[in-house]
């Protein structure tokens, strides 16, 4: 019971008036930038910060964390209904996502999404509140080593996840790996594929190759095929999920929302992998992985689930170690110096209102999530009836304001447009997007944290192995590659020995256990 | 909220009022008077524009928000803050130094994009402290030297006797942390290998969870750690002891010729009226004097170096070529080999 008395204090915290408005202001705010591309949640809470000098602490950081996650549950809404992914862990639920859209089911995808959302982040704070010490020492035990080979074991998930032909997606994934390497050199300063522009020093961003590539190419390739045949608008059958669609991805739900939880405590890229992983997972598991990318509820669900449950298990290393997992958390690290409290490992102890003040926050404001989103559903699927020769122009010049917004620079506008030409080219030729835009999030993972390592290990790769959790992923990512090789070895030999119609039936049942 | 902010908004107007009285009444007196007093009278026409070259958050962002808030009242002028991230914060530097001089446009500047920087990077990514006409220094922002308080190592004494190899974590490469470190463990003959992480949080990151050995990040976001006792504060790189840290030695006095600091500045382009600077200096010592701007560097534990423009633009020049040298004469190559 002692544990479990500063937890219910903290409830006491949250249902004061005063915090319970912060937690709804925060998390409106959260919701609308999520929705607005570009303008993220780490500049906007680099804005707003002056605004909460004024009040208590705990009330400061309740609307900054509640900006934070809804903005995680709007950035579902563009890329659902206009293809247009905010961060990188949400390009995955563009994929079925925005299939479901096109049939007309844009209500199923968004209430699954959001419902998939409040689960995922309910059972990541409930993972906070009984796991956070526990778990915490998890992010410190990841070093480069591990964190080399989750990139590459993500890389090849990319080649899982997408549905068009292997070769296509090879070669974007190569692509996406070749961006990666554009900006100067992290580990010599030496510059790469810059061309002496100083725009491109520091690489190339996400946001612009993902609205371009995505949102953009998709824009331009609409156009050419209107012109080509009368199209309707896309029909708005059903707003809201059905039971169906509830018990098919109920499952999906679940598993999303735990691996999320885990690989969200990770520093840098956990919630990107997690909702990678959770699609894939869900995939290998389908009895018909077909669907997958034409519209499967589970495809929405699944990635969803993990990064609304990533989002908020990156508060247990700021919250318990002091160490700001992504951008968002830095700065949230900067306003608990500025309220005069430090975030580190003694933040439980010293201040243990602050801390079940904001967690037990959290119930509050995924329950309020929940509450705005479900009516509004209704109202952004009405955004798909608004005729294409409106809602393209206006689509792109948000897309072309929200990118400039991040840094201030007009270099970022020619990207969007640039890779806008290259998602079309891609698109008409038949190369999907997801596996260049993955390929080029992870790559970037991948070469420090294998540059990293070699350094560490003094050039000696065998460190790779004979550290316990790198050397376990290791064995994760061999059996992941040389699985489907195996099966259709064994198919083969299964292929002789039998006559062709049983055989067509054991491979059913393969996949059905696969 | 709403409260507050109106509170905040009309004190501002107040200020701003007031300030706009003042500045009438000293030009009333002389209408007549030279050139340059005719440009400063007709500035600031409109918001001053003050530019960032980092993400929003960081300590550079914060620096500069800070001072905005608690110069524009002095100033009679709201001064917004734009963050233009990107090469380390050249690109920003660059695009104001080709602005128009006329005061509207101000730049953050960090030390270590004059001084350390260029050791590291293409000719193309460099900028010049005589490009800028240097308002004035801003505070001083200290890196220190930690270990992971389960290694045991406590002094540079412990490090040279240990005989080991060790892996030290920097903030990047071109950075304070970088150059520091490299030359610190060069003249304590110390065998090291570099590993740059991306910022100052996943080296911490790294050494908290004992993947690297050393690591010489900010004071401001080591400190938590220091106070909980998870990491150990060997030494400091500024030239005094640092106020926050009193009892950890600086690397100079344990006879180690390793005086490194982050300063920051605020610079306008090259070509500035006097008259404008003048005004910006005090509008900005104005700023400094406030309690609230005070409470503010003690809270993000960074000390004052309200140093004059024309002092900030010689010291750099200094550290610039001082640091060339010793990398020169104890053979550090930042770029890695390159």
């Amino acid at each position: 019971m002692d544990f479990l008395a500063p937890v219910i204090n903290g409830f006491g915290v949250v249902l004061e008036p005063m915090n319970l408005l912060y937690c709804l202001i925060g998390v409106v705010i959260g919701m609308l930038i999520g929705v607005l591309p570009g303008l993220g949640p780490a500049a906007t809470i680099a804005i707003l910060l002056p605004l909460t000098y004024g009040v208590e602490p705990v009330t400061a950081i309740i609307m900054l964390s509640g900006i934070f996650y809804g903005a995680q549950y709007g950035g579902t809404i563009t890329s659902v209904l206009l293809r247009l992914p905010g961060e990188a862990s949400s390009v995955v639920t563009v994929f079925d996502g925005y299939a479901l859209a096109r049939q007309g089911r844009a209500g199923t995808a968004l209430g699954i999404a959001a419902i998939g959302s409040f689960f995922g982040g309910t059972v990541a704070i409930i993972g906070l509140t009984l796991l956070a010490p526990i778990v915490a020492g998890f992010a410190l035990s990841f070093g480069p080593p591990e964190y080399t080979v989750l990139a590459m074991l993500g890389i090849l998930l990319v080649a899982t996840v997408s549905n068009g032909s292997k070769l296509k997606s090879i070669i974007a994934a190569s692509l996406g790996l070749l961006l990666a390497t554009v900006g100067r050199d992290t580990f010599t300063g030496e510059a790469r594929f810059t061309f002496d522009n100083l725009s491109l020093a520091d690489g190339l961003d996400f946001v612009p190759i993902a609205m371009g590539i995505f949102g953009l190419g998709e824009i331009l390739y609409n156009l050419e095929e209107r012109h080509n045949k009368v199209q309707a608008p896309a029909k708005v059958a059903n707003v809201w999920p059905s039971r169906k669609d509830l018990k098919e991805s109920s499952g999906a739900i679940g598993r999303g929302s735990v691996l999320g939880f885990f690989l969200g405590i990770l520093p840098g890229g956990g919630a990107t992998i997690a909702s990678l992983a959770a699609y894939a997972m869900e995939k290998k598991r389908a009895k018909n992985p077909e669907r997958f990318g034409r519209g499967a509820v589970e495809g929405v669900a699944a990635p969803e689930s993990a990064n609304n449950a990533a989002a908020t298990s990156s508060f247990i290393p700021l919250l318990t170690l002091g160490i700001p997992a992504n951008a968002t958390m830095a700065i949230i690290f900067g306003a608990l110096l500025i309220q005069g409290v430090t975030p580190g490992p003694q933040l439980v102890q010293n201040d243990p209102e602050l801390f079940w003040g904001v967690v037990n926050s959290m119930y509050i404001g995924n329950i309020l999530l929940l509450i705005m989103s479900i009516p509004l559903v209704g109202v952004f699927v009405k955004i798909l009836r608004v005729r294409a020769a409106i809602l393209a122009p206006i689509t792109v010049l948000i897309t072309l304001i929200g990118v400039y917004t991040i840094n201030n620079s007009i270099f970022d506008i020619w990207l969007v447009i640039v890779f806008g030409l290259l998602g079309y080219l891609m698109k008409k030729f038949g190369f999907e997007p997801g596996p260049l835009v993955l390929a080029f999030v992870l790559g970037a993972l991948l070469e420090e944290n294998l540059r990293r390592s070699l350094l560490v290990f003094g050039g000696d790769a065998a460190g790779f192995v004979s550290r316990p959790i790198s050397g376990i992923l290791l064995l994760v990512f061999l059996i992941v590659m040389l699985l489907p090789l195996l099966q259709k070895a064994f198919k083969k030999a299964f292929k002789k020995a039998r006559t062709p119609a049983p055989a067509v039936e054991a491979h059913h049942d393969e996949k059905e256990r696969v | 909220m709403i409260k507050s902010a109106f509170t905040r908004r009309s004190i501002l107007a107040t200020g701003s009022g007031l300030a706009l009285a003042l500045a009438l009444t000293a030009c009333g007196g002389n209408v007549a008077s030279t050139g340059s007093t005719a440009d400063a009278s007709k500035f600031p026409a409109g918001p001053v524009t003050l530019t960032i070259g980092a993400d929003p958050g960081g300590s550079t962002d914060l620096i500069g928000r800070a001072l905005a808030e608690n110069a524009s009242g002095p100033l009679g002028a709201p001064i917004p803050v734009v963050n233009k991230p990107g090469a380390n914060g050249a690109l920003a530097t660059k695009e104001v130094g080709s602005s128009k001089p006329d005061g509207q446009t101000l730049v953050i500047l960090n030390a270590s994009l004059f001084a350390i920087t260029p050791l590291a990077v293409s000719e193309g990514e460099k900028v010049k402290i005589e490009d800028y006409e240097v308002i004035t220094g801003i505070s001083q922002d200290d890196y220190v030297l930690v270990s992971n308080t389960s290694s045991g190592m406590e002094t540079m004494d412990d490090l040279t006797k240990a005989g080991k190899k060790f892996n030290f974590a920097t903030t990047g490469v071109g950075t304070g942390s970088q150059l520091a470190q490299a030359l610190l463990f060069k003249q304590a003959k110390i065998d090291g290998t570099d590993v740059p992480f991306d910022g100052g949080s996943p080296a911490m990151t790294a050494l908290l969870g004992n993947q690297v050995d050393l690591a010489t990040i900010q004071l401001a976001e080591a400190m938590p750690q220091i106070k909980a006792g998870k990491l150990n504060p060997i030494v400091v790189f500024s030239k005094d002891r640092n106020q926050y840290l009193p009892d950890t030695p600086t690397a100079v006095e344990a006879g180690y010729d390793v005086p490194v600091s982050q300063f920051r500045a605020v610079a306008a382009p090259k070509g500035t009226p006097e008259a404008v600077l003048t005004k910006l200096r005090e509008s900005f010592k104005k700023a400094f004097e406030s309690d609230a701007y005070k409470a503010f560097n003690k809270q993000n534990l960074f000390t004052a170096a309200e140093i004059d423009g024309d002092q900030v633009a010689k010291d750099w020049s200094a550290n610039a070529a001082k640091y060339k040298e010793l990398t020169v004469k104890y053979d550090v190559d930042l770029g890695g080999g390159k």
